[in-house]
């Protein structure tokens, strides 16, 4: 999260996720037959289940790495660092990449290859994580396979697929069990994957500064409606923060509570510190810095998100509370 | 700064240089010397002939070229290609494709050609390596656990090596055999050398680190400290000194003496934080060219510890680097375009 010239410069990309027959791929040539007038490299894996009609296309086969740094569950897709950094010798040709993951594939990997590679964090930023879910067969999903709820837990963007399929109360069923366990994406209903681009692609949702700002006051409500591990909550303080402090507790918590921590982010106000600071962590690995500062009359209040399993509300708010200044 | 005349006077004095629209992402000479080649993310490759200071541009992928090597003709160069091409080509004649691989990525080439063994082109895709004969016969093709991120050949065109995950492979080049020598290290092993009398291995690493097995006993070695990756590294033609990019100076691992385990290494021309992308060993003597991410381009004589600049910055971080066979020539290319060929040789 550097400042914004040089955040302008770096080549967004958008990973797809969802679970086999989702709707992936009529998604995907969706994205790429329509006329917006940009050209996208996809990168896909070589044993998917259609073609893909683009003229940059990359066959690739998801290799995750541990990465020897200490950090137990800290792996990337080695074979995304590969592919980044042979796209960008010829970066003029194209405006962004779509990552395609496999049906099973564990978004976390994905996400930390842009936390974690130097190079690829100095030439691309990762725009969006979007997961495409059928509407029919979601609740059956997240009953036999953990990937499923966890790439809902990993979206930004969530496409409600196949919505010709069910009724208004199905729906209604489904859209609150994703609810359940991401409060924070944004959710696009879909008949044939029919979503414009706009909301897919270029929408810096990894930018904490725009999700935090967009998302309605979540404060404090925590409506668990289902017995769901995997669950998203959000904490707010309005008094300013030590450094130091949250430091030492984010780390901490990391530490110990990585494994079960997909996604973690946060907006704060530091004492005597005009900037917002911007943290961001998937599972262990964690990245922060000073962003746009503090408009005239903004509250400052400071906002954590976590989307994770078994989350202990009250344990995270008192530690949260104990970084106040 | 005060230095405004000096870092370019080499480039001006005794190179020619051009300005193309695209990444170069790899140099060479020919085995005869008489071809300077620059490899470019457009697909093209632009070929210089020092004897009458010509350029030539040749298209040769669809995509970006992803390597390039000499071929194992004196003239001629070979390169892979992201249209999954290995193709062939020498000045003056037509482009060959030796083979094509679909949407696979034709990622690392190599090439062997002397006196005591037969020819051999190596090229990398995914988790396989291909080997063909000098007229582009598959000879055979070597399969790895994960994606080859490296291929190595020894001074005896005996053996290839090959880099990937948790480890490297060791493969001899004659033999019909299926099974290779594994060294295991755990990680992502992202590039390889082989000493010239292969009294080791060693490759680069995704934790800027490199990591080495002494032969034949595969002693391990960790090379660490790094602050970026190392994406180039080389042994000099003597075996006695590993040069490393990766950090803001040439670092140096001494290979003798007992080294490079409990050594410290040697460091050259660094201090201004910048950090060295390419190094190249010179082919005779113990001498190393280095090319920094802002486009400085030094030549370092080890044992007198002296800096001679050969380039100033300004042009964009070095991605390509190379000495000619007799190395009367440095060539060098960065990723903003900036090609250019500098001459050594004694002037009569």
């Amino acid at each position: 999260m550097a400042d914004l010239s040089t955040e302008t410069k770096l080549i967004p990309v958008t990973v797809l996720t969802g679970y086999l027959g989702a709707g992936k791929t009529t998604l995907l040539n969706r994205i790429l037959s329509e006329n917006h007038g940009k050209r996208y490299a996809v990168i896909i894996n070589e044993f998917g289940e259609l073609g893909v009609d683009n003229d940059l296309v990359v066959d690739s086969d998801e290799e995750v790495f541990e990465m020897n740094n200490g950090c137990i569950c800290c792996t990337v897709r080695g074979d995304l660092i590969r592919i980044i950094n042979g796209l960008m010798k010829r970066r003029d040709k194209f405006d962004g990449i779509i990552v395609e993951t496999t049906g099973l594939a564990n978004p976390a990997p994905v996400a930390q290859t842009f936390f974690v590679d130097e190079d690829v964090k100095a030439k691309t930023r990762l725009d969006a994580i979007v997961t495409v879910v059928d509407a029919k067969h979601l609740l059956a999903r997240l009953d036999d396979s953990p990937e499923a709820a966890d790439q809902i837990a990993f979206a930004d963007v969530i496409v409600l697929n196949k919505l010709d399929l069910v009724t208004a109360d199905e729906l209604a069923i489904v859209e609150a069990r994703i609810r359940s366990i991401n409060r924070f994406a944004t959710i696009n209903h879909a008949t044939r994957a029919d979503v414009p681009v706009d909301k897919l692609l270029g929408l810096a949702a990894f930018d904490l500064n725009r999700v935090l700002a967009e998302v309605p006051d979540f404060l404090d409500e925590d409506n668990h409606t289902h017995d769901e591990h995997l669950n998203s909550i959000s904490l707010s303080v309005e008094a300013p923060l030590d450094a130091e402090k949250f430091n030492a507790w984010i780390s901490g918590l990391l530490a110990t509570k990585g494994q079960d921590l997909l996604r973690t982010k946060g907006i704060l106000a530091y004492k005597n510190e005009n900037r917002r600071f911007a943290f961001q962590a998937v599972h262990m690995i964690a990245d922060g810095d000073y962003v746009a500062p503090w408009k005239a009359g903004d509250k400052r209040v400071s906002r954590i998100v976590f989307i994770g399993r078994d989350l202990n509300r009250p344990q995270l708010r008192r530690g949260f509370e104990s970084c106040v200044a | 700064m005060a230095i405004i005349e000096g870092p370019d006077s080499l480039l001006r004095e005794r190179g020619v240089s051009q300005q193309v629209d695209a990444f170069v992402i790899g140099c060479q000479f020919s085995r005869n010397g008489q071809t300077f080649a620059a490899a470019l993310g457009d697909g093209t490759v632009q070929f210089y002939h020092p004897a009458d200071r010509s350029w030539q541009s040749l298209n040769v992928h669809k995509g970006a070229v992803l390597s390039l090597a000499q071929d194992v003709t004196p003239d001629g160069f070979i390169t892979g290609g992201d249209d999954g091409q290995l193709a062939r080509m020498a000045p003056g004649a037509q482009t060959q494709s030796i083979a094509g691989f679909g949407r696979k990525w034709v990622e690392h080439v190599a090439s062997w050609a002397g006196a005591k063994s037969l020819p051999l082109i190596a090229c990398a895709v995914g988790k396989s390596i291909h080997l063909y004969a000098a007229d582009g016969t598959l000879l055979k093709t070597m399969e790895h656990p994960s994606t080859v991120t490296g291929i190595a050949i020894d001074s005896k065109g005996k053996r290839v090596a090959a880099s990937h995950y948790n480890g490297a492979s060791i493969w001899f080049t004659a033999t019909k055999t299926t099974t290779a020598k594994t060294l295991e290290w755990k990680g992502s092993h992202t590039g390889i050398a082989i000493h010239p009398a292969f009294e080791a291995i060693v490759t680069t690493m995704q934790e800027n680190a490199l990591h080495g097995w002494r032969q034949p006993d595969g002693q391990h070695m960790r090379m660490s400290g790094y602050p970026a990756k190392t994406e180039s590294h080389g042994f000099t033609a003597s075996g006695r000194w590993l040069a490393t990019a990766g950090a803001d100076a040439i670092v140096l691992w001494p290979f003798f003496g007992g080294g490079p385990m409990g050594k410290a290494p040697t460091e050259l021309a660094g201090g201004d934080g910048i950090i060295a992308k390419r190094v190249a060993c010179h082919p005779l003597h113990d001498v190393v060219a280095a090319g920094f991410a802002d486009g400085l381009v030094v030549v370092a004589d080890i044992a007198r510890e002296r800096i001679l600049p050969v380039a100033g910055p300004g042009r964009g971080a070095v991605s390509a680097l190379c000495w000619s066979p007799n190395g009367n020539h440095l060539g060098f290319g960065t990723e903003e375009g900036f090609v250019a060929c500098v001459d050594f040789s004694k002037k009569p």
